[in-house]
């Protein structure tokens, strides 16, 4: 893997448009009809959510390359990609409770998305730790990328979860749901939340990379 | 007409405070981590230019 500063770039620009997004959504959005100033948190929260998937969803795509191409680089990317995935789905959950005691009165609820969301953390969490525990970077490769594609299952369970059952977590808004006041520090955190995810597996994944030369070496 | 008679959530600055607090130091500490780890391995390798 090359050495670059575009991730350091991505890391500034994800920064800044998160910062951005934040005061937007913070002191310049309007307050919302029902939830008042409580549904500023989905500024925050619904990006962590759609980079938390998108993070797991490169990593499903790495797991398929690194067992079919057979090329450390890859591997050296699922994990990058695991352990920003697990951090953001962590960092979700909690959002998502301090967001859940004022509006439901409960931090947690064992529903179904708040439930499969958990479920997601610990599988892709046990991943993580899978790998520390196997020695032979060859076995290591092939046994994470073999559970990371088991554990993807999970990731769309979370986002049917709301359609399939009773959920007490709302449905997906789209634009169309959502009034266009919203819409600006939705999308400038999502972008900033997007560079900072990638910036972050870029240099994740490098950092593997050296481990498992060091290792090989 | 009390808060749950009109479903209507009045103040929660608290808890918006709190979610993009947590967001803040759980994002910069994971970032700081890996550039600390990411540096710390440059450096076991001799990469790093002094």
């Amino acid at each position: 893997m090359k050495e670059s500063r575009v991730p350091y770039g991505l890391l500034a620009l994800g920064l800044a448009l998160l910062v951005w997004g934040s005061y937007w959504g913070l002191f310049l959005a309007p307050r919302e009809a029902y939830m008042g100033d409580v549904q500023r948190i989905m500024y925050v929260h619904v990006p962590t959510a759609w980079n938390a998937m998108l993070a797991l969803t490169f990593a499903f795509a790495c797991a398929l390359l690194s067992l079919f191409r057979d090329d450390p680089v890859w591997d050296a990317r699922l994990e990058g990609a695991l352990e920003v995935g697990v951090v953001l789905s962590a960092l979700l959950c909690m959002q998502g409770a301090i967001w859940a005691k004022p509006t439901w009165g409960v931090w947690w609820d064992w529903d179904p998305r708040l439930t499969t969301t958990a479920v997601l953390v610990f599988a892709f969490g046990g991943i993580l730790a899978l790998r520390e525990f196997v020695d032979d970077p060859v076995k290591r490769a092939t046994w994470s990328a073999v559970a990371a594609i088991i554990a993807y299952v999970d990731v769309p369970i979370v986002y049917f979860s709301v359609k399939w059952w009773n959920s007490l977590h709302q449905t997906q808004s789209s634009p169309e749901t959502v009034s266009r006041a919203f819409h600006w520090p939705l999308r400038i955190n999502a972008f900033g939340m997007l560079f900072l995810m990638c910036g972050l597996i870029s240099l994740r994944a490098r950092l593997a990379f050296l481990r498992r030369e060091e290792e090989t070496a | 007409m009390t808060p749950a008679d009109t479903g209507v959530i009045s103040g929660g600055w608290g808890f918006v405070w709190a979610a993009y607090s947590v967001s803040a130091v759980i994002l910069t500490g994971y970032a700081v981590s890996v550039l600390a780890r990411y540096r710390a391995q440059r450096r076991r390798r001799g990469e790093v230019k002094r």
